[in-house]
């Protein structure tokens, strides 16, 4: 019964943290509506704010498919450094079998990386 | 850990693994390296003979005893052999379709990555059969879910297969999330990913207010686990996925993925849900629950096959007969009678030959004609009498005519659905309705092929990998058919009623 109720009340914080989330942007904005000035009709004043420039051209561009693989490739490559870390200060005590792992670890990203060569990702066209 | 205690594992008990592993590393490389005019039909043969190299090898640890690597991460047992057997056979039935598949765009430049994403994704379906733990089981789901996303879109310049992989990919993410979800209860409420640990804590709750979390765990992780089976509620990518994908790969997706989300399915809710306590403490959850799985084996059933009236493209008509036999296979998971094992393994043996040689005419037809049109079997006797004859042996089969494996296949679920009490007499008369409204369909093909005059008389060429499939599907069919004692006495021998499945 303890356990359960322990394991309830974990979920209260996440439902206080739902109803602070609701909150926030209501109160914010009722609270600004209350203080501010009553504005004219201006049509210039219901345009995007761009850091008072005047808005140009769409906001929707697009990029550059390439970006993203790069930045895919990069995310692995830090990821394994992430994981290379806590391994290399730890390794006196994880042993031989911590070195196997990261040894099939490294090789699999390895072909991983041949892949995206061999695939051409690595060339910028 | 030391290099003794790491030594002391037996891992010649992953030696099925350890092949697939290496073959797929191997393909990728000599894919990657070899010169472009290289045919990659080898790579295709390589990968056929690692798939044979791993059945020999597990084919070798048939006698050992339960055995167990890495605290239950890695567990083979009569029920994990048993089915990884199913697994291996059908992923080779499907390679030789594989090799000689050839659509009307070509597929030289990716044909090399079909093979190796094949091994790869064959080789989570193996880790789900044989692994003790929620954690490593999850990485085989999601193995084998990511390797026949790829699958599916690899025919890169056509707008149905890009269509497939993209409905594919959604759809199993939200299923997997909602996977997720279920099992992080059960380790939220156990503290632990071992399956053995997790009954064990689960068998002492007494606290009621724990059954209504479980309950939701159940069903959380039954519904994720019906888009592998292409059940309900999960079943609508089937159709569209079927479709678009790559022949090879659909037929992929209708045997080898399907056994394994049934493979997973029985891991988890008979090891985990068959040990919880609920009411007065008598009853396990699973047995509790059984009418809810039992309705959605109806619902299954009743769907696959009356939709499946109404389909023109053979693709998408075999995608609904892959839904109404799943139904067929959760009617024995419902009963939960003692020879569940044995008929769900039975029915799955059946079922890999008999779809996958109806799949190897179905690739050889769609292929030559560009089209998946049902009209395509007409006057397929005149054109190739011995084609038309084999596909007809696999139709009857599906449809569970007297003769043929499909039949003894649904006559011992049917059996197993009656045996238990109280017996589900319901389910059982459903089955029959929903079989008998799938002989519409299915004989709707043998009318095209046998009664309607073709379109045009040239021979249909055979290669001789789909001609190999076509020949030893139909022999097991016939074969299983008449004599089933051959595989039950397999069963009995080598698997012992698997016995060693809990504990």
């Amino acid at each position: 019964m303890e356990l359960l109720n322990l394991y309830q009340n974990n979920y209260l914080i996440v439902f206080a943290f739902l109803c602070l989330g609701i909150l926030l942007p209501v109160v914010a904005l009722f609270a600004a509506k209350l203080l501010r000035p009553k504005y004219k009709d201006i049509a210039s004043k219901y345009t995007t704010y761009e850091s008072g420039i005047e808005p140009f051209h769409d906001a929707r561009v697009q990029f550059n498919v390439r970006y993203y693989v790069f930045a895919l490739m990069f995310v692995i490559f830090d990821v394994e450094t992430v994981f290379l870390y806590p391994w290399a200060i730890a390794y006196e005590k994880l042993g031989i079998f911590a070195l196997i792992e990261m040894l099939i670890f490294v090789v699999m990203l390895l072909i991983g990386l041949i892949y995206a060569w061999k695939k051409k990702v690595l060339k910028w066209i | 850990m030391d290099l003794e205690t790491l030594l002391s594992y037996e891992w010649s008990l992953m030696g099925p693994e350890f092949i697939i592993v290496i073959a797929s590393v191997i393909l990728t490389l000599l894919d990657l390296f070899l010169p472009k005019k290289f045919n990659r039909r080898m790579l295709g043969w390589f990968a056929f003979v690692a798939v044979l190299a791993a059945i020999v090898s597990l084919l070798g640890l048939l006698d050992n005893q339960v055995g167990s690597i890495l605290h239950d991460t890695f567990r083979l047992d009569s029920f994990a052999k048993a089915f990884k057997l199913l697994l291996l056979v059908g992923s080779a039935l499907v390679l030789l379709l594989a090799i000689d598949y050839e659509p009307k765009e070509g597929l030289t430049e990716y044909r090399g990555e079909f093979f190796y994403l094949f091994l790869t994704g064959l080789l989570g379906a193996m880790i789900m059969s044989s692994s003790g733990d929620l954690i490593t089981l999850f990485v085989g789901l999601e193995l084998l879910s990511i390797s026949s996303y790829i699958l599916a879109g690899l025919r890169k310049k056509n707008l149905k297969s890009n269509e497939s992989a993209m409905k594919y990919v959604i759809n199993g993410s939200i299923s997997t999330a909602i996977t997720l979800f279920g099992m992080s209860y059960l380790y939220g409420i156990t503290g632990s990913t071992n399956l053995n640990e997790m009954s064990g804590m689960l068998r002492t709750l007494t606290d009621p207010q724990y059954t209504y979390l479980l309950g939701l765990a159940f069903f959380m992780i039954f519904v994720g686990l019906a888009f592998k089976l292409a059940s309900v509620p999960f079943h609508m990518w089937a159709p569209d996925v079927y479709e678009g994908a790559p022949t090879p790969v659909t037929a992929f997706l209708s045997v080898v993925s399907k056994i394994a989300g049934f493979v997973i399915l029985i891991r988890i809710m008979v090891s985990i849900f068959s040990s919880i306590p609920v009411g007065d403490g008598t009853i396990p959850m699973l047995f509790d629950l059984q009418d809810f799985i039992g309705f959605l084996a109806a619902v299954t059933m009743i769907l696959g096959n009356v939709v499946a009236l109404r389909q023109r493209n053979i693709k998408r008509l075999f995608a609904y007969s892959s839904i109404a036999h799943a139904g067929y296979i959760l009617v024995a998971f419902t009963a939960m009678s003692y020879v569940m094992f044995d008929s769900i393994w039975f029915y799955m043996l059946a079922y890999v030959f008999m779809n996958l040689g109806a799949f190897a005419i179905i690739q050889l037809i769609t292929e030559k004609e560009g089209s998946e049109d049902i009209g395509h079997f007409a006057g397929l006797y005149r054109r190739s009498p011995i084609l038309a004859v084999t596909m007809a042996v696999f139709i009857l089969s599906l449809a569970g005519i007297p003769g043929t494996a499909g039949f003894i296949g649904k006559l011992n679920i049917f059996l197993g659905a009656l045996m238990v009490s109280p017996s589900h007499y319901v389910l059982a008369s459903i089955m029959i309705a929903t079989t008998v409204v799938s002989y519409f369909y299915y004989f709707g093909i043998m009318t095209q092929m046998f009664f309607r005059p073709a379109a045009e008389e040239t021979k249909l060429k055979l290669p001789a990998g789909t001609n190999a499939v076509i020949i030893i599907c139909a022999v097991a069919t016939i074969l299983l058919g008449v004599m089933p004692q051959l595989a039950f006495d397999f069963l009995q021998t080598n698997f012992n009623q698997f016995m060693d499945f809990m504990g």
